[in-house]
C-alpha cells in the first residue's frame, strides 16, 4: 500500500530525515517510535503534504501513485489520513458542513455524485453511534473548545466518516490521560478491518498496549534503525533509547 | 460644463422655480455650505486617505431619462423575494409603478419626499435637515441642497411595521455618467418598530455617483434593524452619510454589507440623546480589483448608561484599498457607558491595503471602552488541516472566509441578506 523509498527532507536547510525505507501492506499496523527530534513528526508532515518541509530526495509509492507529485488534498482524497497531534479549532467552521464538504470533495474527485443532505445526515448519525461521539458536536464549531481528549476523538471520528485507507497517527497519546487514551485507542481498533492500514507515530510504549502494532521501528537520527515486532516497544519501555542510540554510535 | 458649474447650473435652475419656504430655506443655506467648502480633497482630516479628485472632475449630471427595465433586474434578485414593503428609485427619480406597500394598518407611511413633504408637511418639516449636518459636511451640504427625491418612512407611535421596507436605489448609466442624490428620511416615534433594507444596484458602462444623505431619528423605546446592502458594480462612486438620531432607550441593529463598487465611502454617525440606548454597528466589506472601500463612522456618547457594539470586517483582494475610522465619542454627561469597536481585516494578495484608525475619546470617568483593529492573512494551520481533509484550496477558503464573516453575519436577522453574502465571497473567490 505505501512503500518508501530512502525518503530524505529537510526544513530551513536543515536536513531531518536522511533516507528512509518502510512498506506497508493493508491491513498493517507499524509504529514508528524514537526520542525526541528524531524526525517522527516531520515524517508525517512529509507524507501528509506539509509546505514547510522541502523533500530533498527518495520516492514514496501510495497505491501505485507517487505520493509526493499529490497536493495535500488530492492524498486525503487518495485515501491517506493524517491523525493531527495538534488538531486546530477553526471557530465558525461547523463540524457538520466540514465534513460534508470533506466528503463531498472526495467523492467530486472519483468522479461521483454529492451525497444528498438527508443521506449524509444519516450516514453521519450512524458513524456518531458507531464511534460514540456526543450529539453536541454536530453543532459545534470544528475542534472549537474541545478538551485535548475531545479533539483526538474527533480525528478518530473524522477517520471514520472519510474512510481512509491508510492512517498516519502523529503521537494521538500525547497531552491524553488514560481514560482518554482507552476511548481514542478503542476508536481506532473499531476501524481496524484487515484492510485498512496504520502509521503509528509515538513516543512511548503505552498507546502500543492498545493500538497493538504488527511491526515497530526506531528512528532515530532521520534513519529507521531497528525494526521488530510489538516486543521491541516493550523492550523500549525498560531500556528506553540510550541503547539503540549506543549501537547506532558504535556502527559508525 | 465641468461637475461644479453643472452643480451651479443645477441650483440656479432649482432656486428659480423654487416656492421660497422653509423647505428652500434649508436647502439654500446647504448650498451656501456647499459653495463654501466644495468637495472635500486629502487635506480634510476625514478624508485623509479618500481621494474625491474622480468625482471632482467626472461629468456626472442628473438624469430620470432611464429606460431600463427595472422590474426584470430586481425580479432577479434575492432581495425582491422577501415579503415587503418595497419603494425603488432609479437614477434617484421615484418608481411609483414599482412600489408594493403590503401594511394594512393606514397610518404608516412609505412615500417620496417629493410627496410626503406635502402630505405630510409637519412631521417631515419637524426633522428634515435637522440631524445631517451641512456646514463641514461638502456632500451633505451637496446632497441637501440638490436632493434628488428619496424615501419618507414614518411609524407614529405605539406602531410597528409587520413587513420590511425594501429600499432600492438603482444607478442606470448605461447612456451618460449619472449622478443620484438620494436623500432618506426615517422617522420612529415612541414605541415604535421597523426594519429597513437600503439596497444599491448598478447598470451601464458609464459612470455613476451616488450621493446618499439619511436621516434617522428613533424616539424613546423605538426599535430599528436599518441594513445597507452596497452592490452596485462597474464605475461607481458611492458615498452615503446616514445619521441617526436617537432617543432614550432606544435598540439599533445596522448592518453595512459593501460587497462591489469602484469607491464607496460610509458615514455613519450615531447621535445617543437618552439615557440606555443601544447602539449595534456591524459591517462587512469584500473588496477586490481596484475599488476602494472606506468606512467612517462616529458614535456619540451624550447620556448617561449607553451601550455601542461596533465591528467591521474586511476581506481584501487584488490591488483593492479600504480605510475604517471609527471614532466613539463619550461625551462628560454619559457616566456608565459601555463601547466596544473592533476592526478586523484579512488580505488575501500582496497588493491590497488597509488603513484603519480605531479610536476612544473619553470625557467621562466612568466608563468601559475597548477598541482595535488587526489586519492579517488566513492561517496557514487551518489551510492545512482543511486540505489534509481532502478538501480544495478554493474550498477551503471558502469555509475559512465564511467562518471570518460569521461573527457579522449571527447579526443579520434576514436569511436572504446572509444567502447574498455567503455567494458574493464564493463568486469572489
Amino acid at each position: 500500500m505505501l512503500t518508501i523509498n530512502d525518503l530524505k527532507a529537510s526544513i530551513e536547510g536543515k536536513s531531518i530525515l536522511n533516507g528512509i525505507n518502510l512498506s506497508i501492506k493493508p491491513g498493517e499496523v507499524h509504529a514508528i517510535m524514537g526520542p525526541n527530534g528524531a524526525g517522527k513528526s516531520t515524517l508525517s508532515s512529509v507524507l501528509a503534504g506539509r509546505a514547510d518541509y522541502e523533500v530533498t530526495g527518495g520516492k514514496v509509492d501510495f497505491m501505485g501513485k507517487d505520493l509526493l507529485e499529490l497536493s495535500p488534498e488530492d492524498r486525503a482524497r487518495e485515501g491517506l489520513f493524517l491523525a493531527f497531534q495538534y488538531p486546530v479549532e477553526i471557530p465558525g467552521v461547523s463540524s457538520t458542513n466540514f465534513l460534508k464538504t470533506a466528503i463531498n470533495e472526495k467523492r467530486k474527485y472519483h468522479g461521483l455524485e454529492p451525497m444528498e443532505a438527508t443521506d449524509f445526515l444519516k450516514f453521519m448519525r450512524s458513524k456518531m453511534e458507531e464511534m460514540e461521539m456526543d450529539k453536541s458536536l454536530t453543532s459545534r464549531s470544528l475542534n472549537e473548545g474541545f478538551s485535548g481528549g475531545e479533539k483526538k476523538r474527533n480525528e478518530v471520528f473524522q477517520m471514520a466518516m472519510l474512510e481512509p485507507k491508510l492512517c498516519i497517527m502523529d503521537e494521538t497519546d500525547s497531552g491524553l490521560d488514560i481514560d482518554a487514551l482507552r476511548l481514542v485507542s478503542a476508536g481506532v481498533n473499531k476501524l481496524r478491518d484487515g484492510e485498512r492500514s496504520f502509521l503509528v507515530i509515538t513516543h512511548y510504549q503505552r498507546l502500543l498496549d492498545y493500538i497493538v502494532p504488527d511491526f515497530v521501528h526506531v528512528l532515530y537520527k532521520g534513519r529507521i534503525v531497528k525494526s521488530g515486532d510489538a516486543s521491541l516497544a516493550k523492550e523500549l519501555e525498560v531500556k528506553g533509547y540510550d541503547w539503540i542510540k549506543q549501537e547506532v554510535e558504535a556502527a559508525v | 460644463m465641468s461637475f461644479i458649474e453643472q452643480i451651479q447650473a443645477d441650483f440656479d435652475a432649482y432656486a428659480a422655480q423654487a416656492e421660497k419656504d422653509s423647505f428652500y430655506d434649508i436647502r439654500a443655506n446647504a448650498y451656501a455650505h456647499f459653495q463654501k467648502n466644495g468637495i472635500p480633497t486629502l487635506k480634510h482630516e476625514e478624508w485623509k486617505y479618500t481621494n474625491l479628485r474622480k468625482i471632482a472632475e467626472g461629468n456626472f449630471a442628473p438624469s430620470c431619462l432611464s429606460t431600463l427595465d427595472a422590474k426584470s433586474l430586481l425580479d432577479l434578485g434575492l432581495l425582491n423575494k422577501i415579503k415587503s414593503n418595497k419603494i425603488v428609485f432609479v437614477n434617484g427619480c421615484y418608481r411609483e409603478d414599482l412600489t408594493e406597500w403590503i401594511e394594512t394598518d393606514a397610518s404608516l407611511v412609505m412615500a417620496n419626499i417629493a410627496s410626503a413633504r406635502k402630505t405630510h408637511q409637519e412631521v417631515f418639516m419637524q426633522h428634515f435637515g435637522k440631524y445631517a449636518q451641512t456646514e463641514k459636511e461638502g456632500l451633505n451640504a451637496l446632497n441637501t441642497a440638490l436632493l434628488s427625491d428619496g424615501a419618507f418612512i414614518y411609524v407614529p407611535e405605539g406602531k410597528s411595521l409587520t413587513y420590511p421596507i425594501l429600499l432600492t436605489n438603482i444607478s442606470d448609466a448605461t447612456t451618460e455618467a449619472v449622478l443620484q442624490q438620494p436623500r432618506n428620511l426615517i422617522v420612529l416615534e415612541k414605541n415604535s418598530s421597523a426594519t429597513i433594507i437600503e439596497n444599491y444596484l448598478s447598470v451601464g458602462n458609464q459612470a455613476s455617483f451616488t450621493n446618499v444623505v439619511n436621516e434617522i431619528f428613533v424616539d424613546e423605546n423605538g426599535n430599528l434593524e436599518h441594513y445597507k446592502v452596497q452592490r452596485a458594480k462597474g464605475e461607481t462612486y458611492h458615498n452615503n452619510y446616514t445619521q441617526v438620531y436617537q432617543n432614550g432607550h432606544t435598540n439599533i441593529n445596522q448592518v453595512t454589507l459593501t460587497l462591489d463598487g469602484l469607491w464607496v465611502r460610509n458615514n455613519l454617525h450615531f447621535y445617543m440623546n437618552g439615557l440606555n440606548c443601544n447602539s449595534l454597528l456591524y459591517g462587512l466589506y469584500i473588496t477586490d480589483g481596484n475599488s476602494f472601500v472606506d468606512n467612517h463612522s462616529r458614535v456619540d456618547h451624550a447620556k448617561p448608561n449607553g451601550f455601542s457594539d461596533e465591528k467591521y470586517k474586511g476581506i481584501l483582494m487584488d490591488k483593492s484599498t479600504a480605510v475604517f475610522n471609527g471614532k466613539i465619542m463619550v461625551h462628560a454627561d454619559a457616566q456608565k457607558t459601555n463601547a466596544y469597536q473592533r476592526n478586523q481585516n484579512i488580505l488575501l494578495s500582496n497588493d491590497a491595503t488597509v488603513n484603519t484608525k480605531p479610536q476612544l475619546e473619553i470625557f467621562a470617568d466612568d466608563v468601559k471602552c475597548t477598541h482595535g483593529a488587526t489586519i492579517g492573512q488566513l492561517d496557514e494551520e487551518p489551510m492545512f488541516y482543511l486540505r489534509s481533509r481532502g478538501i480544495s484550496e478554493t474550498e477551503a477558503k471558502k469555509l475559512l472566509l465564511n467562518a471570518f464573516a460569521d461573527d457579522i453575519a449571527v447579526k443579520i436577522k434576514i436569511p436572504e441578506l446572509v444567502q447574498i453574502l455567503e455567494e458574493e465571497i464564493a463568486r469572489k473567490l
